[in-house]
């Protein structure tokens, strides 16, 4: 866009006016931009304020509103003017409520502000549009468990067409064996009836549902809202359009034979939790050795193989809920059965509590402690943490090892093949690289060890044909890659979204829930692909990568980088941007050696302009400059609620946002220590498998790069200090300035950056 | 009452847990004790006992059955039921002390202490007279230790003994007794015909 005409808007309300002279400010953008239009008000965001603005937008006198006021995270409805563009200034949070009122520092940063917004804006367009022609609203759900049935419906029940994929022969996944469920309706007390019949009854005779049992996945290409899914059934192939997917791929038991420790194999009347449901259907619970004697006494030892490093280092959650269940229907059909559940610790979330109680009250014996041996003449013998000693349980009729869960991250049905793809199944950033952390102040944790079996035998679930290969990325413990609490179902393959306990261990309501939940990001997918907007955490962005081929090595560094695979390879290297499964991190763009990548209106040319046009005095003033690159989902939010509570930093830091760490390239590092920067910080959210990124490898990415950039400092004759990166979360508010100042004072006591001035 | 599940092994009883939980008057609640112990922190004499309550409690469950009977804890609890009040699961620890060491005597298990001996003296004064004769239970107690010991404690105690007599805490005379001793008998009698009654449901 050639003819850019800008205006700059500045407010002086919530402080700013006392804080700083804001006619000093008004002068800047005819004196240093040629911009005309400068107007001041009191209080902009007022609907004088705003009026004032669209008139000088409706009359064609500006095609880009600048306004210096608060945070652009805030008033964003005020100041949204039918896709013009806006470019904001933090004046209000990290000037005025940040630096002390009418000091010289503070107007040198407010003047700062404004021009780093006026050089946004000389490279800011509005985003040209990328949607998706002829979009396929079909929600593909793969697996039919509990998970994958209660899916199908969501999707159907909101309008989309379901296709529901099912390997084996029929419905209903493990439920199908279960003989009861554990509660999920107040008062949350009893043993319930299992639901699976009537689920798999209301899906089959729903039409919006197609069911294809008996049937794999062998390839899946393309991007949401044009999926094209190839599947195998009955020998044939058949190929369907797809809008998004749900992976409700489950679990499979933990392989009891590895249990030997704990006795598994010993003794036929040694079972597991799963083998015990079987024997649990109706009347007299029998033991399998003999079939004829009825089980009395029976010991069921929880965490068998889970929390332990050398099989299942995670908690499987339902293991206890299970066993309660089980020795529930156990006393409820025989009252003289003594029930023994031996556990180290017993987890009962929530409404749990109660069906513990329920079982405490029917007299199920609870003990507390570690098994030390487990005899195939049916003796257990544990450690009681409450008796301290040794506590035998001899001549028992049954023992019942609670197994944990497996995710069917992988398909156990498929051989795995392609090993050098692993690297991509498995987070491929190396957790073990230390960084230290805002609010701490010891050493960095421990990093993640890896178990040596991470990975779920078997091969990939839905075969993507994509450059970074056919799996859904998982994490250590071989569960889906996706973030617990933040964005649980996102997995790191835009519109394609996983539930249940492929994702992590959970019961059967749990797995309900989390259907829904995934259905609605699929839908939310789709539409977004519609539109050519992205989805979490830029949802509604239309801007996205564009590559100058002209310009492009081929290097294929963006293709292997990307967090979500959404850049593809032709024949001869030349990378597809695939823009419905970009999520508009800018990864590519900080990972281009050429920086050919940019955005519409995110682009290395636009931040390194940003910092060109903050004004360095020069090494006499003894004024240093620091630039801090900060995360804007996480560590600038973090600065403006320091603001917000007046906390005060360093005013000699200059802070510009970024859209993920991951975007940024080192052209602007160097940018900056050429312009005279003393130092250089980048701030933002924690890497590694416990990750706070929200472009899940975009801050590890960026903590990879940065353990090379000292190399480049020494051979610049540069202290290795002066560039710096900080893990801040949102909730690191209250030490965040400390992490500021404590940088600002170690780059106060070095010699100032020789390349001042040149 | 049932009988208690054959032993399995010399100490550990597999079905000792179930058994109290059915027999033991208040073990129905025993289940939802969660071993806060807040009942052995409240017990003003828990240092006499050789296992407090919640210990006791999860002896229980790990099926020891014979330390359990055998325990002097139920001997020595004074019913103060400080435990009843603040046990945050309301299970009542009183009540199950004493019904287990009814069980233990009924069991066996009861050793010959002082406790219980004092306790069966105590009983034959209230079931013979109807009243306790403070004379006849003091001797009564003192002379199952035997003739020698018996001698010995009367004579240790006799300063206590004639100071009761003086101020009349203590009589010399006939026993009272109460009127209707041919009711309480009848009284008693019932009791027993119902304790049987419920022991054989």
């Amino acid at each position: 866009m050639s003819d850019r005409k800008p205006g700059v808007y500045l407010c002086k309300g919530c402080g700013i006016g006392e804080a700083v002279d804001v006619g000093e400010l008004e002068k800047l953008p005819a004196s240093e931009f040629k911009i005309g239009t400068c107007k001041t008000h009191d209080a902009l965001c007022s609907d004088e304020g705003v009026a004032l603005i669209k008139a000088d937008i409706d009359g064609g006198d500006i095609n880009q509103a600048i306004i210096g006021a608060c945070s652009h995270r805030v008033m964003t409805d005020k100041f949204s003017f039918n896709g013009t563009p806006v470019i904001r200034a933090n004046l209000r949070e990290q000037v005025a409520w940040s630096q002390p009122a009418g000091e010289e520092d503070t107007q040198m940063l407010a003047a700062d502000q404004v021009r780093m917004a006026m050089a946004q804006a000389s490279k800011t367009d509005a985003p040209s549009s990328s949607a998706v022609q002829e979009l396929v609203q079909t929600v593909m759900i793969v697996g039919g468990g509990i998970t994958g049935l209660t899916a199908a419906l969501e999707a159907a029940k909101s309008g989309h067409k379901a296709l529901l994929v099912e390997r084996s022969d029929k419905l209903g996944g493990w439920a199908n064996k279960w003989s009861k469920r554990m509660p999920h309706l107040p008062p949350y007390r009893g043993v319930e009836e299992n639901h699976v019949g009537k689920l798999i009854a209301e899906v089959e005779a729903h039409g919006d549902i197609t069911v294809m049992t008996d049937t794999m996945i062998t390839k899946t290409s393309g991007a949401p809202g044009k999926f094209e899914v190839t599947m195998a059934h009955g020998g044939s192939d058949k190929i369907e359009m797809i809008g998004a997917i749900v992976v409700a791929t489950g679990w499979r038991p933990y392989d009891a034979s590895k249990l030997t420790h704990l006795g598994y194999g010993a003794s036929p009347d040694i079972v597991t939790g799963v083998e015990l449901e079987d024997m649990l259907g109706d009347g007299k619970l029998m033991r399998k050795s003999d079939g004829q004697k009825e089980a009395k006494y029976i010991a069921f030892i929880q965490c068998a193989g889970s929390r332990d490093p050398d099989h299942l280092p995670y908690c499987s959650s339902v293991c206890c809920g299970v066993s309660i269940k089980q020795s529930l229907q156990i006393k409820r059909e025989n009252p003289d059965a003594s029930c023994y559940v031996i556990f180290d610790e017993l987890r009962t979330p929530g409404t749990a509590e109660e069906f513990y109680r329920e079982a405490q009250e029917a007299g199920v014996i609870f003990m507390k402690g570690k098994v030390k041996s487990v005899g195939g003449d049916m003796s257990v013998v544990y450690e009681d943490d409450l008796l301290g000693q040794e506590v035998p349980l001899n001549g028992l009729d049954m023992i019942v090892l609670a197994t944990g869960m497996v995710p069917n991250s992988t398909n156990p049905d498929t051989e795995a093949a392609e090993e050098e793809m692993n690297k991509y199944l498995i987070s491929d950033i190396n957790p073990a690289a230390g960084v230290s952390v805002a609010g701490y102040t010891g050493d960095t944790p421990d990093p993640v060890k890896r178990p040596e079996e991470s990975i779920p035998p078997g091969g990939s679930i839905l075969n993507l044909q994509y450059r970074q290969g056919p799996h859904i990325p998982i994490l250590a413990d071989g569960f889906s890659d996706s973030h617990y609490i933040c964005f649980p179902y996102e997995t790191r393959r835009t519109g394609i979204y996983t539930c249940g306990p492929v994702r992590r261990p959970m019961d059967m309501a749990e797995s309900a829930d989390d259907a829904a939940g995934a259905v609605l990001k699929a839908i939310q997918a789709i539409r977004s692909a519609g539109e050519g907007a992205s989805v979490h955490p830029r949802t509604g962005d239309l801007s996205f990568p564009k590559i100058g081929h002209d310009i492009c090595t081929k290097c294929r560094r963006c293709t292997v980088e990307c967090p979500f695979g959404a850049i593809d390879e032709e024949e001869d290297g030349k990378p597809v941007i695939n823009e419905s499964r970009c999520r508009r991190c800018g990864t590519c763009m900080g990972a281009c050696p050429v920086r050919t990548i940019s955005f519409d209106n995110y682009s290395p040319s636009m931040v390194g302009d940003m910092i060109k046009a903050i004004d360095v005095p020069d090494e006499f003033e003894e004024k240093p400059r620091i630039i801090i690159f900060a995360c804007e989902n996480d560590a600038y939010p973090a600065l403006d609620m320091a603001g917000i509570n007046r906390q005060q930093w360093s005013a000699y830091v200059r802070v510009i946002p970024v859209r993920c760490l991951g975007s940024v390239t080192m052209l602007w590092v160097s940018t900056a220590l050429e312009s005279g920067f003393d130092g250089i910080m980048l701030m933002g959210c924690k890497s590694g498998d416990d990750y706070q990124c929200h472009f899940i490898k975009g801050s590890g990415i960026a903590k990879e790069r940065m353990s090379k950039v000292g190399a480049t400092l020494k051979s610049m004759a540069l202290e290795e200090e002066r560039v710096q990166m900080e893990e801040v979360s949102i909730a690191d508010s209250h030490s965040v300035a400390k992490v500021i100042n404590k940088f600002a004072a170690t780059i106060g006591d070095m010699d100032p950056n020789p390349f001042k001035g040149f | 009452m049932t009988k208690p599940a054959p032993n399995t092994s010399e100490k550990y009883d597999l079905g000792f847990a179930n058994w109290v939980y059915e027999n033991v008057n208040g073990g129905d609640k025993l289940g939802l004790c969660m071993q806060c112990g807040v009942c052995s922190g409240s017990c003003p004499i828990g240092e006499q006992m050789d296992h407090g309550p919640r210990k006791l409690f999860m002896m229980i469950r790990a099926g020891m059955k014979d330390e359990v009977l055998s325990s002097n804890t139920m001997w020595n609890c004074t019913s103060c039921y400080r435990c009843v009040v603040r046990c945050p699961r309301s299970v009542p620890v009183t009540y199950i002390l004493q019904d287990l060491a009814a069980k233990s005597v009924e069991l066996g298990y009861a050793k010959p202490n002082e406790n219980s001996k004092f306790s069966n003296s105590f009983w034959w004064s209230a079931k013979t007279f109807g009243r306790t004769d403070e004379r006849l239970v003091t001797a009564k107690y003192y002379f199952s230790f035997g003739v020698v010991e018996g001698v010995k404690r009367g004579l240790d105690n006799l300063k206590i003994a004639w100071g009761m007599i003086k101020t009349g805490r203590m009589h010399l005379t006939m026993p009272h007794q109460i009127k209707d001793k041919a009711g309480l008998k009848a009284i008693l009698a019932k009791a027993a015909e119902i304790e049987e009654r419920e022991s054989k449901s």
